[in-house]
Order: C-alpha cells, then sequence, then structure tokens
C-alpha cells in the first residue's frame, strides 16, 4: 500500500524501468483510456482489456468477414423476430428482454406480424407480457451445432441430426426467420466463439438477400466495447496491441495480458479499475501498480492509488447500450474527491517523462 | 509578435490578389502592413515561393463511429495502399486521429470538416475530432432518415417544430450544418426498399424523398445556419443518374443547396457499356443553377474504403467489395455501410469515374461553387489531393493518364479535348475560398487583414504533385506548425458549429421520443463544451437570421 505521492513516484519508477510493461484492465472511461493508450505509447508497452477475449474474436470477425450489426433501438422498434442465442445476453442483462419488448408499440416497423422472442440454446426465459415465446433447450455444448443446423435450415442445404425432434424445431425456426420482416439474433461474444459468430453472420447474410436481418450484441462490460472503440481511433488496432516495436502490433494471443504474464515476457503491470460494476480479477504474479476506485481490488505489494469512480463520481464518456454507442453520464452525487484515472495516468506519464526514464 | 512573410507570390482569390508581396501576422490573425515603421520580430524570406491561406476541406471522413467502424473492418488500409504505391506509412496507425492531423498539416490544410456525425454517437465523434492536432474542424450533422423528422413531415408538417428541432439537434451536437444523406432511403432500406428515388415514399410515413429535403432546406434556410442543407443525393453511383443529380437541382427551387461528392452522379447511359460520362450536363446544371453549390468526390485508382450513411446503396454494392468483406450498423436515422473498394486504371467503370470528376472540376465556368473533395476515403485517400491538383494543372499529366485507361472509357470521356490548366488561384479557390465562405467560416481561406493565421507556404516547381505534397511552411493560428513538409509543433485546434435559437418546448418533446422509443436520455449524447478537457475548443460561427 501507498499514499499519493509516494504511490506515484514507486509507480512511475516500476512502469519506467520495465522491459515490457501492460496496462491491463482498463475499465476506465474514454479519458482514461485515451491516457492509458497515450503512456502505452510512451512506454512501448501493451493494452488489453479485462474483457479482451470477446472483444479481440469480436474484432477478428469484423477484419475478416465484417459486421450485420442493428442498433439496440432499431432492435426494440422494429425486429418482429428476436433469437436470444445461448445464457450469457440474460446473464449479462437480466432486464433485457423488457427493455427489448417495451409494453407499448415501437416506431413503424417492416411487415405487421406480432413480435415474437425465440430462445436458442439457453435456459427457458420468462418472455415479458403477450409475448409468444418459442424455447428451444438444448444440451450442453449443444449451441454450436445447434446454430450450424439453423445456418443450414435457412440455407435450406439439407441436414440430418440424430435427435429428430430437435431437428424439426430447428427447420421451424428457419421458417420463422424466413417469413419475418426484420430477424435480429442477440449474442455475446464472450460465449460463441468465433466459428459460431461466423455461422451467425453467414446466416443473417443469407436473410438478407431477401428480407432485413442483423445481429446485436451485448456490449462487453467494464466499458470494454468504448476502450476498444477509443484504441481503434488512436492506433488504429483494437486492445491487445502491444507498442513495444515503434509502430501499434496487434495479436488477440500474443499480446493478452494474462498470456504475457504467466509466460514471464511482461515484468510490470498496471492494472485500472476504475467503474462501478463487476470487478475483474487480476491476471498472475507481476509487479503490479493498481488503480483502484474499490477497496479490496488490489494484493498484497501491489503499489495502490486510489481513482474516482468514472461516471458515478465525475462525468464520463462510456459506451451506452441505449444508444449502441459512446456518450457522456453525468454523476448524480457529490463526486469522492478523488483524482480520475485519466489525470492519474497523465500525472504518472510526467513524472516518468521527468525521471528521463524514455 | 509581429510575422513578416515576405516577397512570395501571395495567391488570395477572396481578395483577387495574386502578386509578389508581403503578408504580416500578429497574435494569430493577419494583420496590414504596419504604418509606424515597427521591425518584425520574425521575418520569413518566401522569394520563389507560393503563399495561400491554410487550406479547408468541406468533405472528408475523418472521425466518428462510421469512420472507427471502416478502421475496424479494414485495417489493413494503409498498407494496401502503399503497396499500390500510395505514399503513405503501411501502418493502421497511419488512418488514426493523430495521424490524420499531422498529414493534413503536412499538406498545408489547417480546418477539415467531417461530413456525417450521426447525432446519437455525437460524444464520439466530437472526441475523435478533438484527438485530432493542427487541424480546427466542423461536422455536419446527419438527419432526414430519423423518425423524429419523418413523423413531423408525415404529421400536420408543422414546420416550425421541425425547424426547432433541427436547431436543437446541431446545437445538442455541436455541429456546423445540416447533412442529409439519401433523403428517406436509409429509412426505406428498414422496410426492405432495395432503390430509392426523388419521389419515392418512405413506407409508412408516406413522405417522399423530395419533401424531406424541401423542409429541411426551408428549416436550415429560415435558421440562418450559413452552410446550406448538405446533400447526398439519391441513386449514388448509378448508370443515368446524372438525370436524378439535375432533378434535385431543380427540386431545390431556388433555395441553397450543396451536392456532396457530384462525380458520383455523374453518369449517363450512352454508349456500348451503358455507362458514358455526363460531366458536361452536370456543369451546365450548375452553371445554370446559382443556388447550388457542389464538392467532387474525385476518385483516384488504388485502395480505399467506403464509407457511408447511404446503408442502402451500401448494401446494393456489398458483392463489389475488395477486399471482400463487409460491414452494415442499422442505427438510429442513417446507419453506416462499409465497403471496401479497390479502383482499378483498367475497370472501365473506375476509368469514367476518374474522367468524370475532372471533367466536371475542369468544365466549372464558377469554381467558388465547384470544390475539391474525394469523399476522403470514398473516392481516394485524402494523402492523394497533390496528385489532383497535379491533374487539374497539367493537362500534360492527363494525357498520360488517360493513356494507361482502357479505349471503351477514353471513348466515352470529354477529357482529352479540355485544354483547360487550373491556375494557382484557382485551385486556391477550390481548396480554401471557396469551401470557407460556403461554410460561412469568414475568418478564414483567404489572407485579409482579420483572417486567422493560418498560412501555407510550398515551392514553387513544375511538378505540382511534389510543391502541394509537402508545404514549405505552415503557420496555424501564427505559430510555426511544419517546415520543410515536417510538423514541427504539435498543437490542437478548435471546432466550429452553429447554434440557432429554438423553442424550448422541443426539448421536452425529443426528451419522450427519445424516453419511450430508445429507452435513452438525450443528455448522454449532447455534447457538453469541456468534451476535450481543453479550454477553448469550441467556438460558435454565428447564424444569419
Amino acid at each position: 500500500m501507498g499514499d499519493g505521492a509516494g504511490a506515484l513516484e514507486r509507480a512511475a519508477e516500476l512502469l519506467g524501468g520495465a522491459r515490457l510493461p501492460v496496462i491491463g484492465g482498463l475499465l476506465t472511461d474514454i479519458a482514461g483510456a485515451q491516457a492509458a493508450l497515450a503512456l502505452a505509447q510512451k512506454l512501448g508497452g501493451v493494452v488489453d482489456h479485462a474483457a479482451g477475449t470477446a472483444l479481440t474474436r469480436a474484432a477478428r470477425i469484423r477484419r475478416e468477414t465484417g459486421v450485420c450489426a442493428a442498433s439496440f433501438g432499431e432492435v426494440r422498434n422494429r425486429a418482429d423476430v428476436v433469437v436470444i442465442l445461448g445464457d450469457a445476453p440474460l446473464d449479462q442483462d437480466p432486464a433485457l428482454l423488457d427493455t427489448l419488448f417495451p409494453p407499448h408499440d415501437g416506431l413503424p416497423r417492416p411487415g405487421n406480424a406480432k413480435r415474437q422472442l425465440i430462445a436458442l440454446g439457453g435456459r427457458k426465459p420468462s418472455a415479458p407480457k403477450g409475448v409468444p415465446l418459442t424455447s428451444i433447450e438444448i444440451g450442453k455444448g449443444g449451441l454450436p451445432a445447434a446454430i450450424a443446423m439453423l445456418a443450414a435450415g435457412v440455407g435450406q442445404r439439407r441436414f440430418a441430426f440424430k435427435d429428430k425432434s430437435l431437428q424439426d424445431k430447428i427447420e421451424s425456426v428457419a421458417d420463422k426467420l424466413h417469413t419475418a420482416a426484420f430477424a435480429v439474433f442477440v449474442y455475446s461474444a464472450a460465449e460463441l466463439e468465433e466459428p459460431v459468430l461466423h455461422t451467425v453472420l453467414q446466416i443473417v447474410r443469407d436473410l438478407s438477400n431477401k428480407t432485413r436481418a442483423a445481429m446485436l450484441a451485448l456490449p462487453a462490460p467494464g466499458n470494454g466495447e468504448g476502450v476498444n472503440l477509443c484504441s481503434t481511433w488512436t492506433c488504429g488496432l483494437p486492445v491487445r496491441t502491444s507498442f513495444a516495436r515503434g509502430v501499434p502490433v496487434h495479436d488477440g494471443w500474443l499480446y493478452a495480458a494474462d498470456r504475457l504474464i504467466a509466460s514471464g515476457e511482461a515484468d510490470a503491470l498496471l492494472w485500472i479499475d476504475g467503474l462501478d460494476g463487476k470487478p475483474s480479477a487480476l491476471p498472475g504474479r507481476v509487479p503490479t501498480v493498481v488503480l483502484s476506485a474499490r477497496s479490496g481490488s488490489h494484493r498484497r505489494g501491489d503499489i495502490v492509488i486510489e481513482v474516482a469512480n468514472a461516471g458515478t463520481d465525475h462525468e464520463a464518456a462510456l459506451y451506452l447500450p441505449a444508444i449502441t454507442g459512446i456518450g457522456m453520464v453525468r454523476p448524480s452525487g457529490q463526486g469522492s474527491g478523488k483524482p480520475t484515472v485519466a489525470a492519474v495516468l497523465t500525472r504518472l506519464s510526467e513524472i516518468i517523462d521527468a525521471r528521463g526514464g524514455r | 509578435m509581429l510575422i513578416l512573410l515576405q516577397g512570395g507570390r501571395v495567391v488570395d482569390p477572396a481578395h483577387d490578389r495574386d502578386a509578389i508581396g508581403d503578408v504580416f501576422i500578429e497574435d494569430g490573425r493577419i494583420v496590414a502592413a504596419p504604418t509606424d515603421g515597427r521591425r518584425p520580430d520574425a521575418t520569413y524570406d518566401l522569394r520563389g515561393k507560393i503563399v495561400m491561406a491554410g487550406g479547408v476541406d468541406l468533405h472528408s471522413h475523418i472521425a466518428g463511429s462510421n469512420v472507427t467502424l471502416a478502421r475496424e473492418i479494414m485495417p489493413e488500409l494503409p498498407a494496401l495502399a502503399a503497396a499500390g504505391g500510395v505514399d503513405i506509412a503501411p501502418s493502421p496507425a497511419t488512418w488514426g486521429s493523430y495521424a490524420t492531423g499531422l498529414r493534413y498539416a503536412q499538406m498545408g490544410y489547417t480546418t477539415v470538416i467531417e461530413p456525417a456525425l450521426i447525432p446519437t454517437h455525437a460524444i464520439e465523434a466530437q472526441i475523435e475530432l478533438a484527438a485530432i492536432p493542427i487541424i480546427d474542424v466542423g461536422a455536419l450533422g446527419i438527419l432526414g432518415n430519423d423518425d423524429y423528422s419523418l413523423g413531423l413531415l408525415r404529421g400536420t408538417g408543422d414546420a416550425s417544430e421541425l425547424q426547432d428541432y433541427v436547431a436543437w439537434t446541431l446545437s445538442h451536437a455541436k455541429c456546423l450544418g445540416l447533412k442529409v444523406i439519401n433523403a428517406g432511403g436509409a429509412e426505406a432500406f428498414k422496410f426492405n426498399v432495395r432503390t430509392f428515388s426523388l419521389d419515392d415514399e418512405v413506407p409508412d410515413y408516406g413522405v417522399t424523398s423530395r419533401a424531406i429535403m424541401r423542409a429541411m432546406q426551408k428549416a436550415v434556410t429560415d435558421l440562418g445556419v450559413p452552410h446550406p442543407v448538405h446533400l447526398h443525393c439519391n441513386n449514388l453511383g448509378v448508370a443515368g443518374n446524372a438525370d436524378t443529380a439535375l432533378a434535385t437541382m431543380e427540386a431545390a427551387e431556388g433555395l441553397p443547396i450543396h451536392l456532396a461528392h457530384i462525380q458520383f452522379y455523374g453518369y449517363g447511359k450512352e454508349g456500348p457499356k451503358g455507362l458514358s460520362s455526363a460531366a458536361p450536363r452536370i456543369a451546365e446544371g450548375i452553371a445554370r443553377h446559382k443556388n447550388v453549390s457542389v464538392d467532387i468526390g474525385q476518385v483516384m485508382f488504388g485502395q480505399t474504403v467506403t464509407i457511408s450513411g447511404d446503408i442502402l446503396r451500401q448494401f446494393d454494392g456489398r458483392n463489389a467489395a475488395n477486399p471482400k468483406k463487409w460491414g452494415l450498423s442499422q442505427g438510429e436515422g442513417n446507419g453506416t455501410g462499409v465497403v471496401p473498394y479497390k479502383y482499378r486504371a483498367k475497370s472501365f467503370v473506375n476509368a469514367v469515374q476518374w474522367s468524370v470528376g475532372l471533367e466536371i472540376m475542369l468544365l466549372a465556368d464558377d469554381l467558388w461553387r465547384v470544390l475539391f473533395s474525394t469523399d476522403h476515403p470514398n473516392g481516394a485517400l485524402f494523402v492523394r489531393y497533390p496528385e489532383i491538383i497535379q491533374l487539374l494543372m497539367d493537362r500534360n499529366e492527363r494525357a498520360r493518364w488517360l493513356e494507361r485507361l482502357p479505349q471503351d472509357a477514353r471513348e466515352v470521356s470529354n477529357l482529352a479535348a479540355i485544354a483547360r490548366e487550373l491556375t494557382y488561384a484557382e485551385i486556391a479557390i477550390i481548396t480554401r475560398a471557396g469551401p470557407a465562405r460556403l461554410l460561412g467560416l469568414q475568418d478564414r481561406g483567404h489572407l485579409g487583414p482579420g483572417a486567422v493565421a493560418d498560412v501555407a507556404v510550398y515551392v514553387e516547381r513544375d511538378d505540382k504533385k511534389a510543391m502541394f505534397e509537402k508545404a514549405d511552411y505552415v503557420f496555424k493560428d501564427g505559430r510555426l506548425v511544419v517546415r520543410d513538409g515536417a510538423v514541427t509543433e504539435v498543437t490542437f485546434g478548435r471546432a466550429y458549429h452553429v447554434a440557432p435559437g429554438f423553442d424550448s418546448k422541443i426539448e421536452r418533446r425529443v426528451a419522450d421520443f427519445y424516453d419511450r422509443y430508445y429507452g435513452a436520455k438525450v443528455s448522454t449524447f449532447g455534447v457538453p463544451d469541456d468534451i476535450a478537457a481543453r479550454p477553448h475548443r469550441f467556438a460558435k460561427v454565428p447564424c444569419q437570421s
């Protein structure tokens, strides 16, 4: 533990002297992300986010194939068939179905079919009042196979599955998708592996040849989408990017914070935890600086610098699901009086400069 | 501090000035020569050099969620462009915010307008813009496919509420003007409509593209917003669409309108392949309609990526993607379509496109209304401006390019017959004075006393590409930021916007609308003054009413 200036000095010494520092967690607002990216560039370090696995997966799909997305608002107002894939969407946002199916009419939408919900491969959800629900339960680990079957059904390619009853159900979902005016798949990139995401995207593209269809991803927690967008406009690449070679280089496996620490390649960690919400576990043991807005999110021996909570202690730009983009959140309370992540990182950078470390 | 730029050829068409002379700078502004015999604190000997106001780009996609979606899909864009011979570092960072500002400054540009700000994503766009160094910026906010506007137009047709809504949107998102993209077409696409023209109706709403455009023109004109409605017409890229562009000019009925990237509407249907240059008809239409201004959207051969709120058109273009990947993001209002594209000199279609843009510029009778752009990155990356300037100023260079083109393309082009070579003064009109005037940015685009001291100095050369690629000196607000083509100081500029007044009742109505239909608070996408954590980031441009 350390306090104020002493901790900053020791943090600057550790990070400024590191061979390959990793800036991880990145549970912070856009200003914090900008400061973290600037520091990573200065130090020749790596940036990763606590939700880096899902973010990197989604980024690779975009890079390899593209995207067919709809905003939350479009889905809420216009989708007549909403397909929830797996358990993760409702685990992450238990109120999701109520916000997607408000109890009043939405904006003008294509077709006049009653809006309906299909749950594929997750627990049976409780549908909002008056919303027809088709729930297709699949054994553990069966979701990728079910989605592959659905792709075959939508593409009118023949397939046979040993469970005839399941096959029939999936074929009936394919029929519903074909007759839908605007079908949307809701999913989390944390739950679906890359090949499965490719398959869903292909279903959407097949449908789009004749009707409208799209995907809606649950945003990565901890402002993951916001930090990832910020990384992209700043250096052209998503998180899990290294600045060690001067120009930024991205690799979702090579530059994962936990792997770099486990392998010993990284010799210092700057962990940023400046948001409300679920805490993330710190990756392995390595000399660590923690910027923390909550107590108890650090370990013995870590250099700890307390920071304010973005969005609750101070105004903050964060990724907001309702607008499917970055918005501004204004605090309702008085604030904690603690410095922002951006302010601490900027100060840290100045101290490192003054020490001539880099 | 008094700075003297001495003995250069001063090209300042806003003041009909094109002669050897001096320019004085003090406290960030251009000033008249001191009459009290005061000696300058610094003098730059500019003999043999051309002195112009800093460049003003009125249509370049440099920031916002739409641009960053394209960055996500195409991180390899700089590498592919570089492999094709474009002078650009082959790193994904090259089309990030930071590099964008430096490269613009190196070319002598000091003001750039992002022409497609999505109002609900204004925070991201303005934060991205603030991350671009050196240049001043402004953004055009997109309306016309959003359900609030369409709901008003369907209803009682209360023009005053639409006017309030436009004013509120521009103020809320801190925009310099209004952009309308394929009016009604993006909304129609949500109803699975795949083509949309001027008199087609948006399903359910029953409003035509023409009616949307007219209502928006009226709102912007009545509000006194200096920049006219910045319109992306229907039928972009379709053979025969010169008819659409000309019909749109007529539809404006004399009210000011700016037609963006007009090259993409300069196509006839003649010739054996059913595609020809309609540049002469377009040029004639612009000449006849004094209320019309255009920017070109010049195409250059090489790798790029197209980014557009014309989601209907982008969906239609998906099969031409190169590399074979594409993105659609269907959102509030227009949404975004991203389609990577490689213009090829050996392609008949691409060669015709290349020719059409140059023809329209070279056939213009009033260059103050025919402005320079590539619709970056849609027609070409902005780093290619110097090559285009060379083509405009050098007919022999055009002839060399024409030789590389397919014979059938040359047969439907008029370029070989055009002898005109633009002068320095004309280049200054289409890249500085014209855009500044059209945007209502009265303090730039010229070198008169009182103008902001944004000045670009170029070494005069026969090779105009080399000349305009790297400015010899660039002053931003009177500070030297580029010397010998290299950035010497990284500064940060301002964002210009209008703030037209509105009846405050609109705030409650819009808040209720977003709450009911989106479950969103409008305060989350209102742009605060301190968004960049820098003082004086925003500057207001007055409205004329």
